[in-house]
């Protein structure tokens, strides 16, 4: 008997295997997409991170720069640092843990426009890898002595262009997902607190990092291929840029954080929040206080940036309101069971803590008397605010690591992690207010002999600072090793926490006209 | 909890497209909303010092008025596309998108014969990098519309574009009127207060 094999129809949908590149360029899994942007935002994290560490070195004796031989190369790994950590690092983070887990936050089954997602994804990396790119071969955004390559300036701002573009297309993805892929019964007042700051901060981002781009346009354009006239000079490209990394626009990039607590505390204190739309309205009060950085300096010449009243107001505001955050926050823990506190819960609140922290040196910093804008303490603000908003996804990715991946991680090791990084955090930004207060500069105006002045108290906050890098980035690795041991994990239950939002449910759950959402949803957690 | 007295709660129908395309617009919008905001600062600091802002006689009304009808025309045969497509009107509706897909183009077109006809350099000034990348970045962005119209008429073609499935058409007329609110802002910025 003769039988006849026939070979498997590979064309048919459905028997062909992706290989694995195939797989991840051509996705459309939010959770996969997701993953993609955290563990590429935590390599360009600990890329900045070093160069952050570096810098604080460095800064540890000006006099001779030992470390990089002149005042253009520090200050193009200086501006490298608070690009990266910000466009490169925490916001593609909260981007992928937000398209991970904002979907089934809302009760959509997937983000919407999931190639458009991916898309947004892909366009990140290379403009990514391009910027840094950039900066490596001599570009940058400029340096005081100008001894920049022009072309490669010119790659860096293509890169960082890209950066935006990503950015913003995976941000429509997500915006549109919340307002419009909302599952029956969730009304925008009922959506989980994550889901309801990414709404806020993803809208401020829609309507601000395209202004950083108009900027980066102006100065791409009149820098390539002939002299600069005026945008792309290079000793003033950093000056008009500088306003996407300082006070007020890093609470847009911060305010996630709120909402990463905001889900915690509950669960974890089996209570629900006294007032759900009270915290709403803070956090869209933070929302609108982040806006109109970039009609600082380059929009109003001839103003100093502190006796604008934009700038002012929003400084002293954000102060209370985050106080008030807090204490809603403090007041659901104290009102709930009692019980031991996860480490999501104790590094979300130590989150909240530090962006307490940087509203209370944006508010000192617009005091004019002090004269604090060109100094050291510009770089605390930015350190505590974006620090905590990276304690905060290390809360976050503890939390709904289980969800998005699937295996359970070692607690333990996660919880060190974001401690160490919390410590690193304060370390520096303590010690560069201190600094600022003292005159330090902080290198915005290029004058690195002035930034430190060697055998003074200056220097004692400096190695203070350098500690506080090097915590930092321990602790930054540590929570990429607890990442990765997640991957070899035991499979993780599907409600690990006991969560009462639509992304624990373990079933379908039933949304009537009669029994609110979020009645119904409590009961599901409790 | 009260009983059951009111109507069971509406299904949810997202109009995703609209509201993406609103989203992104929004975007668009900002993006030159920074770089109009950075012209008319720089604009007035440089007229209040007495400083030349264009050449004598660079900027002329009549290209700038010609594309500021032929984008105004075309925001209305956008409409009537919108229109023509949600009352399943399909000769109406390929029409329409032709007309504002051809009226794109000629207004790219004009652009483009007007600054090879000026021949002002990019580097002449301040003011002459503003104008080319104001105007530059819309015609890319009237690109992006053109393109985006040529799909929806091979879709149309197709018998995709029906009432039940409009939404692609509305977000892209969406995107569409916000490029002529865009040059309406050149319009008036530019050509006229030069």
């Amino acid at each position: 008997m003769t039988e006849t094999e026939t070979a498997a129809d590979t064309t048919r949908t459905g028997d062909v295997v992706p290989t694995a590149l195939e797989a991840a360029v051509t996705t459309t899994d939010h959770l996969r997409i997701g993953r993609a942007w955290i563990a590429s935002g935590v390599l360009f994290l600990v890329a900045s991170l070093v160069a952050g560490l570096l810098v604080s070195l460095e800064r540890m004796d000006l006099s001779g720069m030992a470390l990089f031989g002149s005042v253009d190369t520090l200050f193009r790994l200086w501006s490298a640092y608070r690009v990266g950590i910000v466009l490169l690092a925490v916001v593609p983070i909260i981007v992928g843990l937000a398209t991970a887990v904002v979907p089934l936050q809302v009760g959509a089954s997937s983000v919407v426009f999931p190639r458009a997602a991916s898309l947004g994804f892909w366009v990140w990396a290379m403009g990514a890898a391009i910027t840094v790119t950039g900066f490596l071969i001599d570009g940058g955004l400029g340096t005081p002595g100008g001894t920049s390559r022009t072309d490669a300036v010119a790659l860096t701002l293509l890169g960082l262009l890209m950066v935006i573009g990503g950015i913003c297309c995976s941000t429509v993805c997500i915006l549109t997902t919340i307002v419009a892929g909302r599952t029956g019964g969730m009304t925008l007042s009922r959506i989980p607190l994550f889901a309801w700051t990414v709404l806020v901060a993803g809208s401020i981002w829609l309507v601000t990092l395209p202004v950083l781009a108009a900027n980066a346009v102006l100065i791409y354009v009149d820098l390539s291929g002939r002299s600069a006239v005026a945008f792309g000079v290079e000793d003033t490209i950093w000056e008009q840029l500088s306003w996407a990394f300082s006070h007020p626009q890093v609470y847009a990039f911060a305010l996630p954080l709120v909402g990463i607590a905001g889900d915690i505390v509950p669960v974890a204190a089996r209570r629900r929040h006294g007032s759900h739309s009270t915290l709403l309205v803070l956090t869209a009060l933070i929302g609108l206080l982040s806006f109109g950085a970039y009609a600082q300096s380059a929009f109003d010449i001839g103003t100093p940036i502190r006796e604008q009243a934009i700038f002012v107001v929003e400084a002293f505001l954000i102060v209370p309101v985050v106080l008030a955050v807090l204490a809603g926050l403090v007041d659901t823990w104290r009102r709930g069971s009692g019980g031991r506190p996860p480490a999501p819960l104790v590094l979300s609140m130590l989150a909240v803590l530090l962006l307490l922290d940087g509203a209370i040196v944006g508010a000192i910093r617009a005091v004019s008397p002090l004269d604090l804008l060109e100094t050291s303490a510009t770089g605390a603000q930015m350190t505590f605010t974006i620090g905590g908003v990276l304690v905060a996804v290390m809360a976050g990715t503890l939390w709904w690591g289980d969800r998005i991946l699937g295996r359970v991680a070692p607690q333990g090791l996660g919880f060190v992690s974001g401690l160490s990084a919390a410590a690193g955090v304060t370390l520096i930004g303590v010690a560069d207010t201190i600094s600022g207060l003292l005159g330090m500069n902080d290198f915005t105006a290029g004058d690195a002999i002035g930034a430190g002045s060697p055998g003074s108290v200056v220097d004692i906050f400096n190695v203070v600072a350098v500690v506080g890098a090097a915590l930092l980035l321990v602790g930054v690795m540590g929570w990429g090793l607890t990442g990765l041991r997640r991957l070899r994990g035991a499979e993780a239950p599907a409600d690990p926490w006991g969560g009462h939002t639509l992304e624990w449910a373990t079933g379908p759950v039933e949304v009537t006209s009669d029994s609110p959402l979020l009645d119904v949803i409590a009961e599901v957690g409790s | 909890m009260s009983s059951s007295t009111f109507a069971p709660a509406v299904p949810n129908r997202p109009r995703t497209l609209v509201i993406g395309s609103a989203l992104a617009s929004s975007a668009v919008l900002m993006f030159f909303g920074g770089l109009f905001a950075l012209y008319f600062s720089r604009r007035a600091d440089a007229m209040a010092w007495g400083m030349e802002w264009f050449p004598e006689g660079a900027i002329r009304l009549p290209p700038g008025g010609m594309n500021m009808a032929t984008m105004a025309l075309s925001a209305i045969t956008m409409m009537w596309a919108v229109y023509s497509v949600i009352n399943d009107d399909r000769i109406h509706s390929y029409l329409a998108m032709l007309l504002t897909a051809v009226m794109g183009v000629a207004m790219l077109n004009q652009t483009a014969f007007y600054f090879n006809d000026i021949a002002l350099p990019i580097d002449h000034s301040e003011a002459t990098t503003f104008l080319f990348v104001i105007v530059g970045a819309h015609m890319a962005m009237v690109l992006v519309g053109v393109l985006w119209l040529g799909l929806l008429l091979l879709r149309a073609l197709g018998g995709q574009d029906t009432s039940r499935n409009r939404d692609l058409v509305s977000a892209a007329a969406l995107y569409w009127y916000a490029a002529v609110a865009v040059y309406m802002v050149i319009w008036l910025g530019i050509y006229i207060a030069k």
